[in-house]
């Protein structure tokens, strides 16, 4: 009993670290520009192929692998930023429709690149790790430590620098943000190559954990969905919050039934979240 | 009466067109581009009062599955599992509608995304009823007037008709004063309630009546693929529909059959280069939203109100 317990626990949380990588970018991005980013999984991807392309290919470093593709993903957030969200700030449907849009033309481009050949990265770190009866893979726990360094440095960026005060006001109230000098123009790139840099050490850490192929965005994608919902839209914390218990949750049901039941429950929670508290449990009420 | 008539001359030429190019290929895309233009229309609906439902995809299987297990388990005749089956959905529409029409925005979007992945999910997972990952096999071609519509010309004229249906009401509904007080819903819904106009049933009343259109072309597509797989009426069918309405113009029903007049042949002409053409798709819908947001009707229009100030 204790050993499942602990197992459901261990599970739960490993997966959660990563929900929580993606869903702050996607949060952030909301909150910032008011932007359902459906292209969220497709930045995930683009840094799994990235570091397959760096790693794999030419025989990199992994772990520079890692940092050079999150900030080049990153940079390419900012510059999607510019070029065809900007237009839409403010109408949150067509922006959404324009994250859809480019959600399908990166997958597609992908595919002509790459083939629907799921690739490998190979493992930087093998073998187990056991606590009494609990067997814990070390990549696992080595993607896990390198999550919660990420998280600790966007965690000092927003708290201690000025461009994270700005961002924090944006998310407050973007008008009276604007009026103490905070520039959209300059917060709103800044943000969203931010969002898709965590999404972009999400899909690097992972590379190595799964294959790598043109659709492998789509999930995460939509644990980001559900994490941010129930830890309310644009809220930071939130985010955090809501992937310990998606993680959690999940980690119960798959356990105890089967992986498609847990998805279930978790749609359930979204559902009953957004009718009966749609900020979230986190979120504050933006009207 | 001048329009009912060009209608009129418009829809018998295209009924006849299959029988005159005798072509199964062509009759196939005739018949999709019909399913899809009840589709679009049907989100048309939602997108007037500016709540776009992520549930039609599964709205769409409910259709499909409903109309095949009323032929299949219970032996119905085919026109009383197509209403049966569209009336369910309408049904559900109306339970969830109640509470789900409050919720605006994109919140509404990620309710029904979610609410539409919950039935699909349950399609997978039921395996007794809904046949599981492989869905529902052998649905049977259904039997109108006594005779049973075995080759695509007959499904070509039910689609047709079908979306001859859709267009007529929709655009019947936006001509009416019901049409006047959902438009003004998503403009100006604070002022359309102060003139004691209570607003949710109009809401209610619309997103019940797409419900039904997307139900019957579920239905429809169901018996016409003779298979029905939970992986066809995901995330993806609503995506479509909003392209197809955005790329045709959501201004006025036309542009929504244009929209389908575009895309829908596009991925069975372009077969080969399957995901050359998702990108096309994607980089299209890019530069319309970008360049032209009112879309084909919107370009047809502004190109026509030039000509005329020419004359």
């Amino acid at each position: 009993m204790f050993e499942l317990a602990t197992k459901i626990v261990i599970n739960g949380l490993t997966s959660s670290l990563v929900y929580i990588l993606m869903a702050l970018g996607f949060t952030l991005i909301f909150g910032i520009m008011r932007v359902i980013n459906f292209a969220h999984g497709e930045l995930y991807m683009i840094a799994s192929f990235l570091v397959f392309a760096l790693a794999g290919s030419l025989g990199w470093n992994y772990y520079l692998a890692v940092l050079v593709a999150a900030v080049a993903v990153g940079l390419f957030g900012a510059l999607l930023e510019r070029v065809l969200f900007r237009p839409f700030v403010g109408r949150e449907l067509n922006g959404m429709i324009m994250a859809l849009a480019i959600s399908i033309s990166l997958q597609a481009s992908a595919f002509i690149l790459f083939g629907t050949d799921e690739h490998s990265v190979p493992r930087p770190i093998s073998g187990v790790l056991q606590f009494g009866g609990v067997i814990v893979p070390r990549d696992r726990l080595a993607v896990g430590l390198m999550a919660v360094v990420v998280l600790a440095g966007f965690y000092v960026f927003m708290r201690y620098t000025k461009a994270g005060l700005a961002m924090r006001a944006v998310v407050q109230d973007q008008d009276i943000a604007s009026i103490y000098g905070v520039r959209p123009k300059i917060i709103h790139p800044l943000a969203f190559g931010l969002g898709a840099m965590l999404a972009g050490f999400a899909g690097a850490l992972m590379a190595p954990i799964y294959t790598v192929y043109p659709y492998m965005g789509s999930q995460p994608m939509l644990k980001a969905f559900i994490v941010v919902i129930l830890g309310g839209l644009g809220s930071v914390p939130g985010a955090v919050l809501g992937g310990v218990v998606l993680g959690l949750t999940e980690s119960v049901f798959a356990t105890l039934i089967n992986t498609t039941v847990a998805t279930m429950v978790s749609f359930v929670i979204v559902v009953v979240i957004l009718l009966v508290k749609p900020t979230g449990l986190m979120g504050r009420s933006t009207r | 009466m001048k329009y009912s008539l060009k209608l009129l001359a418009l829809v018998a030429a295209l009924a006849v067109l299959p029988f005159l190019l005798r072509s199964p290929f062509l009759t196939h895309i005739g018949v999709m581009t019909g399913l899809y233009t009840a589709l679009a229309l049907s989100m048309n609906l939602m997108l007037r009062i500016g709540q776009i439902s992520f549930a039609h995809g599964a709205f769409m299987g409910l259709g499909a599955y409903g109309s095949a297990l009323l032929v299949m388990r219970l032996g119905l005749p085919f026109p009383v599992a197509f209403f049966g089956a569209a009336l369910g959905v309408t049904l559900l529409a109306w339970l969830v509608g109640l509470v789900f029409l409050r919720i605006r925005g994109v919140y509404f979007v990620l309710l029904t995304f979610a609410f539409g992945e919950i039935i699909v999910l349950t399609f997978v997972e039921w395996v007794s009823l809904f046949g599981g990952s492989s869905g529902l096999a052998g649905v049977p071609r259904p039997v109108l007037f006594g005779q049973q519509i075995q080759g695509r010309n007959g499904f070509y004229l039910l689609a047709l008709a079908l979306a001859v249906f859709a267009y007529s009401s929709v655009r019947a509904i936006y001509r009416s004063e019901l049409g006047a007080v959902i438009t003004s819903l998503d403009e100006n819904e604070a002022l359309t309630q102060s003139l004691g106009i209570d607003s949710r049933r109009y809401r209610l009343a619309t997103f019940c009546f797409s419900a039904f259109l997307v139900g019957m072309s579920g239905a429809v597509y169901g018996h016409y693929l003779t298979l029905v797989t939970p992986e066809d009426y995901g995330f993806w069918v609503p995506v479509h529909l909003v392209v197809i309405n955005v790329i045709g113009g959501m201004a006025h029903p036309v542009g929504s059959v244009l929209g389908a007049l575009l895309l829908v042949p596009l991925p069975e002409l372009l077969r080969d280069a399957k995901q050359y053409q998702v990108l096309l798709y994607g980089i299209l819908l890019i530069v319309f939203l970008l360049f032209m947001p009112d879309g084909l009707y919107g370009m047809f229009k502004r190109f026509r109100r030039a000509r005329e100030a020419v004359k």
